[in-house]
């Protein structure tokens, strides 16, 4: 029976390529037209410790990992001694004959082992035991039927820089692995058949696709500090900085690097910085320099949990609360939370644009789950060309020329927004200060005035909110007897709880916030009104959404699934505790 | 003979009679460290731990702090009270202790990026003050526990994951730095001087005033392979041939280059008396200046 829905998992430790090889594994997937979810699970260390990754693959879209191993590659001890437990009954485990692992165990729990000399044959067939993976994808193909052709053209693509023989090398180790598991027997209830004529796909995770979503928003300025999960978007943008024509600068700390972007972004710069957490609450200060020198500024926060320190290479979702209302003082910010990747790549490519229109700091939130998950998509939604650029009220060199008045850098206007002039124009010098200040940008204390400034920022929400903050997106029945409200990449999880549920009769909707803050406070209050027993779902202990939409509806929801333990939602999770509630 | 032969399996640690003959001064329960095969970093925390044997410490004695980063972990296998703290602050926060605690002996273990960049200001004017801290810098030229990126001692031209086309920076020259900000000791080895490396940190322990010890280390993985280093028997190698000591040298002309023709100066190049932030108080509180 050709497989629906199955999870390979690869384990081993840091530094054994097991990244690398299900990233290969999940390249071959998407060509055949199955669809991969990739999910790296690893420690704050560099090398040793025990790391997986784990590869979903199914036939249709989908948005999030499932609980449950159906094959697990096992390339040292600790991986069976972790895993074996989530192993399906009928699933199987591809190791190394040679490692120390209890067969009998596997078989008492309807596992079934698949002993391989993956060393052996990587020597004997490759010439070298790094290629011991190779041969275990051969033993996944042998094992699941899957057409070896699709790993072959990955294998010729991924090596050829390395030169004919190694290409040929690692052909051969991938046979040998298939001719293995053939030879022997081994059989699995698994039948991965292509999908033809599916069309291209693009495999992408949520920090690369925030990244080209930067540059095709027209980003050419980057300064930032590296963070884990947030240093793949420097690195990447960095790699290509010569051929984007982008500005890129590693500075000595995050303080640095966002006042760097202040600075750039002050003279007409789209200026991005990128974090996690820790650097954030470093960024607060020049945060609020943003909002009161009403400089565009744009920040990417890819949470990881804390406090301090936390858990440096996994997930959550505590940092929202910290982010609406970090620096002193009153002062407006837009908060985007992509929960997929065709939304991440739109906050990267909004962003610039609603930092200029707005002329405030506009930040994006994700967390490690979005930024280091793998998945396949239709190409358009990586639309590079098709991102529009906004720059806002922003003074043309001919409207500067024209200019007889003088230029008022925060002229009080209906909207709140003050049209903006790069420095470098004889007609519009002006000076711009963090202290409180008059419309031309001289300081002042008087009160008066005082109220007028506060009022026109705030008042820029408001125009944001009524402009360019979109709804959430909802899905499921109007009537379900349970709605979900979520934020960031739990939507996902949640996206595939609907459909459990629904399986299960419980019919659930749901409600995903991508743009957080100004909190679209309309379209949630109608959900929550219309909904019969509300449930939220994020990855935080206090419940930072739900405390934002009762500050900001009045409204509060019925329960809550609040998880903290550094681990994405599972859709088997949220079905579970769904199940508790109602 | 050789100990082992290529072809023959290595034994499992399980197999083999293992204690540390510093273990007292290490957390065995924490083992084994997370750092890569060939770092520096186990050779430094080894020297240290012979040093505060060979000068008597007993467990109760000192304080180990530490920023975060690879170098950062040493705080974790260090037997002794010990801080992880946050990124660059490790001086700032041992300062505290000191201030607070002046009984207690206090080390700071981090790395270069740690200490230099994001903590750099924290460390001049540690220095400064001349407030009696034991600084030990293991300088490995990247932000190991990130990935290998560039850092403020990364050498000019060379590359790392943020420096694709080679460094544009001048690094800092560490000794210099450490020097003219007021450091009354600054020593530099590299890890293949252990024995020199372990009698400057019995130095740095016992005298008192802000002290320094850089130590320049392999980081195969972050550093040594992305610039044609090798592995980090290549890179010990290369610190052999490299290396010329020169006690006494004028800090200003110790600076690294990417050049692999180049000397890596190492030695004791500041040794010398001032009064600490400490006694500098007493005296002025007492009414003596
Ligand atoms: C505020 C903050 N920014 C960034 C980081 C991420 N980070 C952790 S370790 C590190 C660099 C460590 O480099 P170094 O001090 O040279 O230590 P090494 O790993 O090389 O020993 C960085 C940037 C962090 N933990 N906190
Ligand atoms: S990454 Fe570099 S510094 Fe960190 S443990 Fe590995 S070799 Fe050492
Ligand atoms: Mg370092």
């Amino acid at each position: 029976m050709v497989t629906d829905d199955m999870t390979i998992v690869f384990g081993g430790n840091a530094g054994q390529g097991i990244r690398s090889t299900g990233l290969g594994f999940i390249k071959a997937i998407a060509r055949s037209g199955l669809f991969p979810f990739g999910r790296q699970d690893y420690r704050s260390r560099i090398r040793g410790g025990h790391n997986f990754f784990e590869i979903r693959v199914a036939r249709k879209q989908v948005y999030s990992h499932t609980e449950g191993i159906d094959l697990l590659v096992a390339i040292t001890e600790d991986t069976v001694t972790e895993h074996l437990d989530e192993i399906v009954e009928g699933g199987g485990v591809i190791y190394d004959d040679d490692l120390d692992v209890d067969a009998e165990e596997m078989e008492e729990k309807g596992v079934k082992p698949y002993p391989v000399p993956l060393e052996q044959i990587a020597m004997e067939e490759g010439g070298a035991k790094i290629m011991a993976n190779t041969a275990a994808i051969g033993a996944i193909i042998g094992l699941t039927g899957f057409d070896i052709s699709y790993i072959e053209g990955i294998i010729e693509e991924n090596f050829a820089v390395k030169g004919d023989e190694v290409v040929k090398n690692n052909l051969d180790v991938a046979n040998a692995g298939v001719e293995y598991v053939n030879s022997h027997g081994y059989s699995s209830n698994y039948d991965l058949e292509p999908i033809p004529e599916s069309g291209e796909r693009m495999v992408i995770n949520g920090n690369q696709a925030f990244a080209l979503g930067a540059v095709a928003g027209g980003c050419n300025f980057i300064s930032a500090y590296p963070m884990t999960p947030s240093t793949s978007v420097l690195e990447w943008i960095t790699k290509h900085s010569k051929e984007l024509n982008i500005v890129t600068k590693q500075p000595e700390s995050e303080l640095a690097a966002v006042n760097m972007a202040i600075g750039a972004s002050h003279v007409g710069a789209r200026a991005l910085v990128t974090t996690s957490g820790g650097g954030f609450s470093l960024m607060v200060e020049a945060l609020g320099l943003s909002g009161m020198t009403e400089t565009p500024l744009v920040i990417a926060e890819v949470s990881r949990p804390g406090p301090s320190t936390g858990l440096p290479t996994r997930t959550g979702q505590g940092d929202l609360m910290s982010i609406v209302h970090a620096s002193q003082g009153d002062f407006p910010r837009i908060v985007l939370t992509p929960g997929t990747i065709q939304e991440a790549f739109q906050a990267g490519a909004r962003s610039f644009n609603l930092a200029e229109k707005y002329q405030m700091p506009v930040i994006t939130l994700s967390d490690q789950h979005l930024a280091d998950s793998v998945r396949a998509v239709d190409p358009d939604v990586i639309d590079m060309e098709g991102a529009e650029i906004d720059r806002g009220e922003f003074l043309t060199e001919e409207e500067l020329d024209a200019l007889e008045e003088p230029y008022l850098r925060h002229k009080f206007t209906e909207g709140g927004v003050s049209p903006r002039a790069v420095p470098g124009h004889e007609n519009a010098v002006y000076k711009t200060t963090g202290n409180e200040h008059t419309e031309k940008g001289d300081i002042t204390e008087d009160p008066e005035l005082r109220t007028k400034m506060m009022d026109k920022r705030a008042k820029k929400a408001k125009t944001a909110l009524k402009k360019d903050i979109e709804p959430p997106v909802a899905e499921g029945p109007e009537d379900a007897e349970v709605s979900l409200v979520c934020w960031g990449s739990t939507y996902g999880a949640v996206k595939e709880a609907l459909e459990k549920l629904e399986e299960e009769g419980v019919s659930a909707n749901l409600c995903h916030l991508k743009d957080a803050w100004p909190l679209p406070a309309d379209p949630v209050v109608d959900f929550l009104e219309g909904a019969e027993k509300t449930v939220i779902v994020e990855g935080n202990d206090s419940g930072e959404m739900k405390k934002l939409i009762s500050q900001e509806t009045g409204k509060v929801v019925d329960h809550e699934i609040l998880k903290y333990d550094g681990r994405p939602f599972t859709p088997e999770y949220i079905v579970q505790k769904v199940e508790e509630v109602i | 003979m050789p100990l082992t032969t290529l072809d023959e399996k290595p034994k499992k640690p399980q197999d083999v009679e293992t204690t540390h003959p510093m273990e007292k001064y290490l957390r065995p329960d924490r083992l084994p460290h997370i750092w890569c095969s060939g770092c520096g970093l186990g050779t430094a925390l080894n020297a240290y731990c012979h040093a505060l044997d060979d000068e008597g410490f007993g467990l109760d004695d000192f304080a180990v702090v530490s920023g975060i980063g690879c170098t950062g972990r040493v705080a974790g296998y260090v037997a002794s009270d010990s801080y992880h703290t946050t990124h660059g602050r490790a001086i700032p926060f041992a300062t505290g202790l000191k201030l607070a605690n002046p009984e207690m002996n206090v080390t700071v273990f981090s790395g270069d990026g740690d200490l230099f960049s994001i903590g750099g200001n924290h460390f001049i004017h540690a220095a400064r003050r001349n407030v009696d801290l034991s600084v030990i810098c293991v300088n490995n030229y990247t932000y190991g526990m990130t990935g290998g990126q560039v850092g403020p001692t990364t050498p000019k031209t060379a590359r790392a994951t943020t420096a694709p086309y080679g460094n544009f920076e001048r690094p800092f020259n560490l000794p210099n730095l450490a020097a003219s900000a007021g450091a009354v000791y600054v020593a530099r080895w590299t890890s293949l001087h252990v024995r020199r490396m372990k009698k400057a940190f019995q130095k740095i322990l016992t005298k008192k005033g802000f002290t320094f010890v850089e130590v320049i280390s392999p980081c195969p993985t972050g550093f040594g392979r992305k610039n044609g280093q090798g592995e980090a028997l290549d890179e010990l190698k290369s610190y052999k041939e490299r290396s010329v000591i020169r006690d006494g040298a004028d800090p200003t002309k110790v600076d690294i280059k990417m050049d692999p023709d180049s000397d890596i100066v190492v030695g004791t190049f500041v040794d010398k008396e001032k009064s600490t932030y400490s006694e500098v108080k007493e005296q002025q509180l007492a009414g003596k200046v």
